[in-house]
């Protein structure tokens, strides 16, 4: 039994302008310990699923399908029992920890309350786990009385990290923890997990938009995109991958080794939600993409092992991984 | 000096800059006003000599700078001389009179923060429901509605017509005198119901209004989702977000009473309210210039006052704020 | 939500929330018409004494055939001086509010982008207007002169003035840091030309805003000096209606020439009200959520 299993998840909410599907029949798992990566692009419905599994979606989002931790359903479960497994069993780093503490109160008070709302711990043993939170991600503990607002970016960040691991929960799931950091600030923070992961062996599931952090920090990666997932696999997704877009994503990171060619972006923009392309999503934007990309959805389908890939022409991926690296292939690919 | 010292000291000296400035202004209206101060003798058996000597008694053949500078030296001193009509020192007429003011305006204010705040936070946070719409409607017809016609109508309607409360005046004739009396009379606070009424009917929306936007902002905060991943039960989260929500109107309460202190004039005559609005009117009707004056000053003063004290408050409570 | 690319709102269909907005124009419509056409509308002149058969004054009777809304004290129709007082009201909302929109725009605007000294010594003027209370300073000032519908309107323009001029100039400071102006300046634009072109335009909403507003608090503070005592003798506006009526202690019992000053007022003030917050989340770039 995984710890994770996350089976066919519709996320949608009602607009103005129509229903707009966030994650559409998602289907993952993460093992206890798994450090599992989930990328794709800003709107591609990342964030819904972190948000889903906390259960902290906004009223007016529709959830079906089944979200399952540890064996329990989360979906449709009562509020008070939710509220157990919050943060205990499993917890949030979130995009933009700037916002994530509340600026009035000190941050010692804000990480004393996520442990008293859960553990039976007097005061002071409260505070020496705070104390040793703090040390834990390299911050000073006189800096615990502070506000949010007094710290930089890159200590709240930290900050978040102890919150998050102040009850050992079994998953963390960190929500675009490096975005808005720059890029020296962004590695300290990812050494930083990767060291509690291989410490502590928390499971992580960490989302990202970045195909570069993933591919260096997790033992698997799923690639998302318009709501589903593409690709789902080990390293070898980044190495070899078998999906158009995972490609495309791949070219878009500068290799520092190839200084010569030009950067290779994929052309057009994410679709939208409410409205979104027939058969495979990407088919609008993919150079290899033929008349049955638009008519036929193509299911999730284990090619190697352990590597599952979305797409009908995946047989051919070592050909198009070949074509991918050339700029021209994507420039005439008709948006 | 820290920072927080030289942001006072910044603040407090743009305040006494302003209040010299308003003062002047006050000054120049003053000597332009019409009507000679001793002209009140016209009718006694003053003879012209007493009216000279009346005249330089009361500084009035002084030059104009000698006389601006006693003024300015008298008034922030608050020694305001002597009404040309009452029998008092206008300090000490002003000083009853502001009383007053405070006794009509203090008990409507406390209702209007207290419950408006509190109605204003529910209605934020409880957004779309049946309450919170009713509320808004409601609140922003009251908060338009101008409120001496509300008061002319509550008089019509309870006083006149029905008969329930009196029909103006902060006490019976005879009644108490001393603050502690007065507080303490039921003879006060019957006739405190119906101006009181109409403030709380106006005052209110201020508060409502503003924490219900505040609320919903902080309600949209992304520390709120983190509070409920946390797994805190709703009533902590909803403390968080009070605490938040309700910074904003730590400002207002102060611009709100700075407001109401001078805007009461027209309840204060529609109700007989003995204030110093009501004092204002009546002096320039009768020409008692000391009184109008002195009221005039008091007035601003106490907007200028409550305005810098909403600044420093602010800066205590709310942990962001920074001084450089 | 950043997320996902689609604006999450709650459902509400947008003609509920245009209603209130349609239904206070059109009641402000009926006011201008009411004082447009006034002289057709209205029975009498504003100062005419009725005088019934016995060529006895009339004086305060209810409502009836003769007198729509009864008499004053004086016999003078209070139907007739409802409908002149839409005229006042207006020309006073309007006059006050433009004034004020135009001298409160010209501050923000010029105390915004020029900042340093003039900037300093204009927004320590708006901060001593900020420090007097309208009324009772207008009261003194109107007993200096004399009372007058001008000077009431020019001192509700003094006192209008100074909340645009801190808005606006606060929107000129955001603006003027926006790389459209860099761009202008960059080209060889000259400041008058930045301003008019550049920065005016996406001021004008707020000025619009605050021109609403100006209507609704300048008939309200004509209404109240007028109410003090302190209005225009030769204007029948609203509140020197209900200022005689309060003198002449008729409000305990003369209803009909209380209520329609008084209900005009409010009627009118809510409407336009409802009109600035129809607009308000189109106008007001902040975008509260009020």
């Amino acid at each position: 039994m995984a710890l994770l299993e996350i089976e066919n998840l519709h996320v949608s909410y009602r607009t103005p302008h129509g229903e707009a599907v966030a994650v559409d029949g998602v289907s993952l798992a993460l093992e206890e310990g798994d450090y599992l990566g989930l990328v794709g692009e800003s709107g591609c419905g990342k964030s819904t699923i972190a948000k889903a599994i906390l259960g902290i979606l906004p009223q007016a989002a529709r959830v079906a399908g089944s979200l399952r931790f540890a064996g329990r359903e989360l979906i449709g479960l009562s509020v008070i029992e939710l509220r157990r497994i919050r943060w205990r069993d499993i917890a949030l780093i979130p995009q933009n920890a700037m916002n994530g503490f509340d600026p009035v109160y000190t941050i010692e008070k804000q990480l004393d309350e996520a442990i008293a709302a859960h553990a039976d711990l007097p005061a002071g043993a409260r505070r020496e786990r705070i104390a040793a939170l703090f040390a834990m991600v390299g911050l000073s503990p006189d800096r615990l009385k502070d506000y949010a607002h007094q710290f930089s970016g890159g200590m709240r960040q930290r900050a978040m990290i102890a919150m998050a691991l102040a009850l050992d929960p079994k998953l963390i799931v960190a929500d675009e923890p490096t975005t808005g950091l720059d890029v020296i600030i962004q590695d300290q923070i990812l050494e930083r997990m990767a060291e509690i992961h291989a410490t502590a062996g928390n499971a992580m599931l960490l989302i990202t938009h970045d195909m570069a952090v993933v591919s260096e920090n997790c033992d698997r990666i799923a690639v998302m995109y318009a709501g589903r997932i593409m690709e789902i696999g080990g390293t070898d997704v980044f190495l070899s991958p078998l999906h158009p877009y995972t490609m495309g994503l791949c070219n878009a990171f500068p290799d520092a080794a190839r200084r010569e060619g030009e950067l290779i972006s994929i052309p057009g923009t994410p679709p939208s939600l409410v409205d979104p392309p027939s058969g495979c999503r990407f088919h609008t934007r993919c150079p290899f993409a033929t008349a049955r990309c638009t008519d036929e959805v193509p299911p999730l389908i284990e090619i190697s092992r352990g590597h599952f890939a979305a797409c009908h022409h995946a047989d051919r991926a070592p050909e198009f991984r070949d074509q991918a690296r050339d700029p021209a292939t994507w420039r005439t690919a008709t948006p | 000096m820290t920072g927080f010292a030289r942001y006072v000291a910044r603040r407090l000296a743009l305040m006494l800059f302003v209040i010299w400035a308003i003062l002047t202004i006050i000054f120049v209206l003053f000597k332009l006003l019409p009507g000679d101060p001793t002209a009140i003798f016209v009718d006694s058996n003053f003879s012209v000599e007493m009216i000279e000597r009346q005249r330089a008694l009361w500084g009035l053949d002084d030059p104009i700078p000698v006389q601006y500078a006693r003024y300015l030296g008298n008034m922030a001193l608050f020694d305001f001389g002597e009404s040309f009509f009452q029998n008092q020192t206008v300090a000490a007429i002003l000083f009853e009179k502001t009383r007053n003011t405070a006794l009509m305006i203090v008990p409507a204010l406390v209702i209007s923060i207290v419950l408006g705040a509190l109605i204003g936070a529910i209605a934020g946070w409880r957004r779309g429901s049946l309450m919170e719409k009713t509320t808004v409607v409601t609140a922003l017809f009251l908060h338009s509605a101008p409120s001496f016609f509300v008061g002319i109508l509550a008089l019509m309607v309870f006083s006149y017509q029905l008969g329930w409360l009196p029909p103006g005046g902060m006490v019976s004739l005879g009644g108490p005198e001393t603050l502690w009396g007065i507080v303490t009379s039921g003879d006060y606070w019957q006739h405190l119901a119906l101006p009181c009424l109409v403030l709380v009917s106006r005052e209110i929306t201020g508060p409502i209004l503003l924490l219900r936007g505040s609320m919903l902002e902080v309600k949209g905060s992304d520390f709120i989702d983190i509070l409920r991943a946390k797994g805190l039960p709703e009533r902590q989260i909803v403390t968080h977000a009070a605490r938040n929500a309700l910074l904003p109107l730590v400002t207002y309460i102060a611009v709100m009473t700075g407001l109401l202190f001078q805007g009461q004039v027209l309840l204060e005559i529609i109700f007989a309210w003995p204030g110093i609005g009501r004092e204002l009117v009546v002096a320039l009707n009768d020409l008692d210039y000391p009184v109008a004056q002195a009221a005039l000053y008091v007035m601003a003063l106490v907007t200028l006052a409550l305005n810098f004290l909403a600044d420093l408050v602010y800066g205590v409570i709310d942990p962001r704020v920074t001084y450089d | 939500m950043t997320d996902t690319a689609v604006r999450i709102e709650t459902s509400r269909p947008r003609f509920a929330k245009r209603r209130p907005g349609v239904v206070a124009m059109l009641v402000t419509a009926l006011f201008i018409a009411m004082a447009a056409f006034a002289p057709f509308i209205a029975p009498y002149g504003p100062f005419d004494v009725a005088y019934d058969t016995d060529r006895a004054v009339v004086a305060l009777s209810p409502p009836g055939w003769q007198n729509w809304f009864g008499t004053t004290n004086q016999g003078m129709d209070v139907f007739s001086q409802f409908v002149w007082g839409a005229r006042v009201a207006l020309i006073v909302g309007l006059i006050s509010a433009l004034g004020s929109v135009l001298l409160g725009t010209f501050v923000g605007l010029v105390s915004g982008y020029f900042g340093g000294w003039i900037d300093e010594a204009l927004m320590r003027a708006t901060d001593i207007a900020f420090g007097m209370p309208f009324l009772p300073f207008a009261m003194v000032i109107i007993s200096i002169a004399e009372p007058s519908l001008a000077l009431v309107i020019l001192l509700v323009i003094f006192f209008l003035w100074r909340t645009p001029a801190r808005v606006i100039r606060a929107q000129v400071l955001s603006l003027k840091a926006r790389p459209f102006v860099w761009a202008a300046r960059a080209a060889g634009a000259s400041d008058a030309r930045i301003i008019i072109r550049e920065i005016l335009p996406n001021v004008l909403p707020l000025s619009f805003l605050y021109m609403a507003i100006g209507v609704q608090t300048g008939v309200m503070l004509e209404a109240a000096l007028s109410f003090l005592g302190f209005g225009d003798p030769n204007v029948q506006s609203w509140g020197i209606m209900l200022n005689a009526a309060f003198r002449a202690g008729a409000m305990r019992t003369a209803w009909w020439w209380v209520l329609p000053p008084g209900l005009a007022l409010s009627i009118f003030v809510i409407a336009v009200f409802m009109i600035t917050r129809a607009f308000e989340d189109r106008l007001n770039p902040q975008l509260r959520a009020i």
